[in-house]
């Protein structure tokens, strides 16, 4: 018995000294946190709001179990699942990271594709207005028409200040109404032309 | 170190040191599961984010936070407590009561966000409307580069709020109804006070005076007048006092205003005469009016003595009827189809009584409203 009692204390002093080794893994943890702040400062929660959230209810999840090993006694401390899920935390981050680029890269180009057919349905609609005949003589309404246009000019470069802030979405929204004004403005022109042909 | 020597009989001590040891090892083999209300929580906790809790309902949601955080720090702690002291039950109960929150928030949420549709909705139809109906009254007057230049803007800021109540970002709908707002403020701030006048009763009582003492005179003398009503855009040729031919007309650019000064591009109002028949004109033909009248200069010099007339304006002069479309944007005078001046031309002698004026009959299409919407 004496002998069973030497064994079992030697067994449970060295997993005493296996097990007290447990430590925080605070190189893992700084790992995570610096990914998904990374990943946030690619304006993530802009553009994949879903998975952002997901990639942060997950540290938070593995600092939770890090706390939650803190708080034990320390020969039952074990670590290694808050490790899996920090490591994993970090992998997604970084996944989500490139998907991000992939979307605004997405988004930029459809913002400088809006950007440039508002453009060109102003200066059609511009052009059309040039063509229009002017002064006495011509049709009331192209006086009219000629503040319509200047009101779409002075809303285009705003379409550039939005991409240059990574609006991208509002830029989108904004480029369509302009062109979609640009658009009714020269069909407005077009029909007051053929009514003076007409005459 | 030294152990404690070993007897054969039981010892106590041994025992305790035995047990103490167990106790130890055997909290790590299992663990009671944790209450099923975690899961839920953390369902919960992604609806709310999901609904935008935090913006529609930020007071509740912050309570919530703060409450269900501390649940949580209480149940790491119970986690890491020693197995048989692990107790759930009471953390349990703290859950459900912050999931029924949770309900209540989401409940909250979902009632604001329909109420901010709704507002936003009737915002932008009222706005949209409002638009239509400057958008009429500019294309009435000839005019409005600016405003039509803010309208444009306003416009384009609505179907911005469009898209955004789409996507179920009232703020930011709200936030561009608020813009168009302004836009659309501008553009009344040009356009109310020239619409103003074709509501104010004594300048009415004074265009129906000029009309009726033409009519008077070409009732009397059985002679010929011309009235020209400004806001419907109509000359009228009376014949015996009577009217007998009526044609469209075109005006200046600012032609609904009254000519104050040369180049403001407005068609003066008064009571005219023709004074000269131009049978060749640049404009086909012409008739020249006795513009400006006596009553014009006084009106002329007493502006100019306020000071809202520039001292160095002039009158400006040189006003017709003449021919070259209806559709043609004069400087100030009035213009016919051609055939329709040639008519004209033939019916007038020289001497006959012109009024030209804002309205000739009364119409209740040309009121403006002050603008409502935004202020609530």
């Amino acid at each position: 018995m004496k002998r069973l009692l030497k064994v079992f204390t030697y067994g449970l002093l060295v997993m005493f000294i296996l097990v007290g080794c447990a430590k925080q893994p605070s190189e893992d943890m700084s790992a995570a946190q610096k990914a998904v702040e990374d990943l946030k400062a690619t304006g993530a929660e802009k553009y994949i709001p879903e998975d952002t959230k997901k990639v942060d209810d997950s540290l938070a999840a593995a600092l939770n179990e890090i706390k939650a090993q803190d708080g034990k006694f320390a020969l039952s401390r074990n670590y290694d699942k808050a490790k899996q899920m920090l490591a994993q935390v970090k992998a997604d981050a970084e996944k989500v990271k490139v998907d991000i680029a992939a979307k605004k890269e997405e988004a930029k180009k459809n913002a400088l594709a809006g950007q440039q057919a508002a453009r060109a349905s102003v200066k059609e609609a511009k052009a059309l207005l040039a063509k229009a005949p002017m002064g006495k003589g011509s049709r009331a309404d192209i006086e009219a028409l000629k503040g319509d246009i200047k009101g779409l000019e002075d809303s285009v470069p705003e379409l550039q200040q939005l991409i240059d802030k990574e609006d991208y979405a509002v830029a989108i929204d904004k480029a369509k109404a302009i062109k979609e004004k640009a658009e009714g403005v020269s069909n407005q022109i077009k029909e007051a032309m053929k009514k003076v042909k007409g005459k | 170190m030294a152990f404690p020597a070993y007897s054969n009989k039981r010892n106590p001590k041994t025992l305790f040191i035995l047990g103490f040891l167990l106790s130890l090892i055997l909290p790590g083999c299992s663990s009671p599961p944790l209450p099923p209300e975690v899961k839920l929580v953390e369902t919960m906790n992604h609806d709310l984010w999901k609904a935008r809790a935090h913006v529609y309902a930020p007071e509740e949601y912050k309570s919530y936070e703060t409450t269900l955080k501390n649940i949580m720090d209480d149940l790491i702690r119970e986690e890491a407590r020693f197995i048989w002291l692990r107790d759930y039950e009471p953390i349990a109960r703290r859950l459900k009561a912050v999931l029924r929150d949770g309900e209540g928030i989401l409940k909250k949420v979902e009632e604001r966000k329909e109420a901010k549709r709704v507002n936003t909705t009737r915002q932008l139809s009222e706005l949209e409307e409002r638009i239509k109906e400057l958008d009429r009254l500019s294309l009435t007057i000839n005019e409005g580069r600016l405003a039509r230049r803010s309208l444009t803007k306003a416009g384009l800021m609505i179907k911005e709020a469009g898209l955004f109540r789409e996507r179920e970002d009232y703020d930011g709908a709200t936030s561009r109804l608020t813009i168009a707002s302004g836009y659309i403020k501008a553009s009344e701030d040009i356009l109310v006070p020239i619409f103003n006048r074709y509501t104010d009763k004594t300048l009415i009582e004074k265009w129906r005076r000029w009309v009726d003492e033409i009519a008077a005179e070409s009732r009397e003398r059985g002679t010929s007048a011309i009235v020209v009503s400004k806001i419907d855009r109509r000359l009228t040729i009376y014949k015996h006092g009577r009217p007998f031919k009526t044609y469209e007309i075109g005006m200046g650019r600012n032609g609904l205003a009254d000519k104050l000064l040369a180049g403001d591009g407005a068609t003066p109002e008064g009571s005219y005469r023709v004074i000269k028949k131009l049978f060749r004109s640049r404009y086909r033909k012409a008739l020249l009016l006795n513009y400006p009248n006596e009553e014009d200069r006084r009106e002329f010099l007493r502006l100019k003595k306020m000071g809202l007339i520039p001292k160095r304006a002039g009158m400006g002069g040189l006003i017709e009827i003449h021919g070259g479309g209806k559709e043609g944007m004069t400087y100030g005078c009035v213009s016919l189809e051609n055939r329709h001046m040639d008519e004209l031309f033939e019916l007038v002698p020289l001497g006959t009584p012109v009024a030209i004026v804002g309205n000739a009959f009364p119409r209740d299409d040309i009121s403006i409203t002050p603008q409502k919407v935004g202020d609530d």
